[in-house]
């Protein structure tokens, strides 16, 4: 089995994810582009593991688990982004500018 | 069914194809363009909007959604355990009911604080002397 | 896809992870406990510092069983196995492990004690909090003790998201959720490059387990070694973001001024406790052969952490800010330390424990000075404190000077011995930069005793510390002078830390 296409989809979803969250502003959007990081590491996992072929099946085991933590990482970040509207009604990370060096 | 009984359906596909890039086509040849600077904003005039508008926040869902996300996802270590159910024996069911112990725990705690409560009204029933205070 | 094999469970070995079931299981308690009877809030303190007690008890248990292993004969060697590596070998029973839990269940009795006002602040939410505070323990806990790749990022994510949570736990202020939210995507986001980093080098050598790799690698079977660099160098970027070392530091200033007072000195203590065991683990478990690689990107990174810390930290006016730039100085001293590769090891974890012990202390005294549910400490704040609060001023002078490095304080012999490693395994050039910039960190400590001492003060009396508070500065600071005059104990029990 070829494993070059899924690096290249997983390199390709990550740069994704690395773009958005540099250029966009709304914090949902870059919690979007988390996610999407982490789902190409998901996409890596698999294949490797399907290439691998390794007894344990742990890149699947793996990607179950950053699954759960994608969810949990982001059941927080939509609280936070919550608190902060509430506190300042805007989700716009260019406003999050108190602490400056 | 041969090949050839899909050539009405092919002929049919082809022919809405051009009929909807003809139309597309002549009303963008034949129409007058002259844009200007004005024109292709998105309100003609006043001030030019830098950010995207404000978009409503329904929060009152906000905190059930959360936890439904949070627990629906947890269900897949089930899945990773039903699986393999037969091999794991014993040690698996003791380790899925440490797991699941954990879940429902944190499911009787959100009950409790009040967090499934869809009625905001019905939020200071679970205040306590202590959050009256902080508030 | 082998799934025709059948899977054997694999040995349970309860004491290796006694000390984190006894926190996991103490922090659901306190919640449910905390929502059925509604307990006064310094019963609910008691209780988690009882928890907390209970696990450094455990791992005092720990540390008998190693001692016992170490003297285990060849015919134990089943046996020996089966204990020192329970759960498939996802857990190590070792004395880096338990060092790890020791230096974190100091810092979090200690920042527990130091920032108690916090979780009266809280209100009826103080439960959350403790309960927050104990399962990030756990999870950083996890990062000392296990030697597999799934378990090192479990540990990481548990500590980190309850640390995310924490900075923001004081909701209604915009300083403490800027650095909520600051804290959560710079971390999330280095939480998505250390687990490329892992899929990375599990393509690379065929394992998540660090003993199998590093006997993949020995073996020199590899065939993807691009694939590996490539891999070790996204976990060790990963892992420098949670230890705050440049250019990964841009989160800490912030976070350090913006969390809630009380909670900041655990918040720092307990990330970079975390990020160092688990990078020991693994640069020094599985890829010993290679720090010939390793070894320039981490001196690079210590360098510039070092440099960038100390001059940034000389021009802060906010206390907090000017402690946040310190640790990313701080990181890159551990790392000085790190490069040297498994003979460091003790004098890393020395370094770790002496530094985290003056940190906590060092917030402590600031949460006391400006209060533990705020943002942010000017440094006039401090002016003339030797005269408002003498007892404050002398423990954080005797912390300053003991994270400054100064003779007769832990901190100089922390010093001394990161630097001597590495200059035994070669880096000279670093050693130097790393003297150059302890000397550049003495100034903007010295800067702030003399505002304490030197200067009239501006702003009027401080409030009396509670009994919790003025036991956890002293215990901080009798730590400082104690370790620093008789360094030896703890010198020989670090230096039994390394792996196995």
């Amino acid at each position: 089995m070829l494993v070059n296409q899924f690096l290249i989809v997983a390199a390709l979803l990550f740069a994704m994810g690395t773009y958005g969250l540099l250029v966009r502003r709304n914090t949902v959007m870059i919690l979007l582009s988390v996610e999407l990081m982490l789902n190409a590491v998901n996409i890596n996992l698999v294949a490797f593991e399907a290439y691998l072929r390794t007894s344990e099946a742990i890149g699947q085991v793996f990607s179950l688990f950053v699954i759960t933590i994608a969810a949990a990482e982001v059941g927080i970040g939509l609280a936070i982004v919550l608190m902060i509207f509430r506190n300042r009604q805007s989700a716009n990370v260019d406003e999050y500018n108190l602490m400056k060096f | 069914m041969t090949l050839n009984d899909y050539l009405p359906l092919l002929v049919m596909m082809v022919l809405a194809l051009v009929f909807v890039g003809a139309a597309v086509l002549i009303s963008r040849i034949f129409s007058p363009k002259r844009p200007t600077v004005e024109k292709s904003a998105p309100y003609e005039s006043g001030i030019l909007p830098e950010t995207e508008p404000a978009q409503r926040f329904p929060v009152k869902f906000y905190m059930v959604a959360m936890l439904f996300v949070i627990f629906d996802v947890e269900i897949i270590f089930l899945f990773a355990w039903a699986s393999r159910f037969n091999d794991l024996g014993w040690y698996g069911i003791g380790a899925v009911a440490i797991f699941t112990a954990f879940v429902l725990e944190t499911l009787a705690y959100v009950w409790k604080r009040g967090a499934l409560d869809w009625n905001v009204k019905h939020r200071a029933r679970y205040m306590t002397a202590a959050d009256r205070e902080a508030a | 896809m082998t799934f025709a094999q059948v899977l054997t469970p694999p040995s349970v070995g309860w004491i290796a992870i006694a000390p984190e079931i006894v926190l996991g299981v103490g922090a659901a308690l306190i919640l449910l406990f905390d929502v059925q009877y509604k307990p006064k809030r310094t019963h609910l303190g008691l209780a988690t510092a009882a928890i907390v007690a209970t696990a450094f008890a455990f791992a005092i248990v720990q540390y008998d069983r190693v001692q016992t292993l170490s003297q285990a004969t060849a015919d134990q060697a089943a046996d020996f196995v089966a204990t020192a590596f329970p759960f498939d070998a996802m857990i190590v029973l070792d004395a880096n492990a338990v060092f790890g839990r020791f230096a974190m269940l100091l810092v979090t009795g200690l920042g527990l004690a130091a920032g108690w006002r916090l979780f009266e602040r809280l209100g009826a939410r103080a439960a959350e909090g403790l309960a927050l505070m104990l399962l990030s323990a756990t999870g950083f806990m996890f990062m000392a003790s296990s030697t597999h790749l799934m378990m090192v990022f479990l540990g990481l994510e548990v500590g980190s998201i309850a640390l995310y949570v924490l900075a923001g736990i004081t909701r209604e202020r915009t300083e403490s959720d800027e650095a909520a939210i600051k804290y959560f995507l710079l971390g999330s986001v280095a939480s998505a490059v250390f687990i490329y980093g892992v899929a990375l080098t599990y393509a690379g050598s065929g394992s998540m387990n660090l003993l199998e790799i590093q006997g993949v690698l020995a073996r020199n079977i590899f065939t993807r070694p691009a694939v590996l660099l490539i891999g070790i160098a996204l976990m060790v970027v990963g892992m420098g973001f949670k230890v705050s070392a440049a250019p990964f530091h841009s989160w800490a200033p912030d976070v350090y001024q913006g969390a809630p007072g009380g909670i900041v000195g655990y918040m720092a203590a307990a990330a970079k406790i975390g990020g160092f065991a688990a990078l020991i683990r693994i640069l020094f478990t599985a890829f010993p052969d290679f720090i010939s690689t390793w070894g320039p990107l981490v001196a690079g990174i210590a360098a510039l952490s070092m440099l960038l810390g100390s001059t940034v930290a000389l021009v802060q006016d906010d206390i907090r800010r000017m402690l946040g730039y310190s640790g990313v100085a701080h990181a890159g001293f551990i790392l000085t330390g790190v490069v040297a590769g498994g003979a460091g090891t003790g004098e890393v974890w020395f370094y770790l424990g002496v530094y985290t012990v003056q940190l906590v202390g060092a917030f402590g005294v600031v949460a006391a000075v400006t209060g533990a549910a705020t943002s942010g400490a000017g440094i006039d704040a401090f002016r003339g404190l030797s005269k408002r609060a003498p007892f404050l001023a002398a423990t954080f002078t005797v912390l300053l000077l003991g994270m400054a490095g100064l003779p007769l304080t832990s901190g100089f012999v922390a010093k001394f011995g990161v630097f001597t490693e590495a200059w035994q395994a070669g880096y000279e050039w670093l050693v130097i930069v790393a003297v150059l910039a302890s000397v550049i960190a003495f100034f903007f400590y010295l800067r702030v005793i003399v505002a304490m001492y030197m200067e009239e003060p501006v702003d009027e009396a401080v409030a009396p510390p509670g009994i919790s508070v003025r036991a956890s500065l002293a215990l901080a600071s009798l730590i400082t002078i104690v370790i620093g005059i008789v360094p030896g104990p703890l010198l020989s029990l670090a230096g039994e830390a390394s792996p196995l």
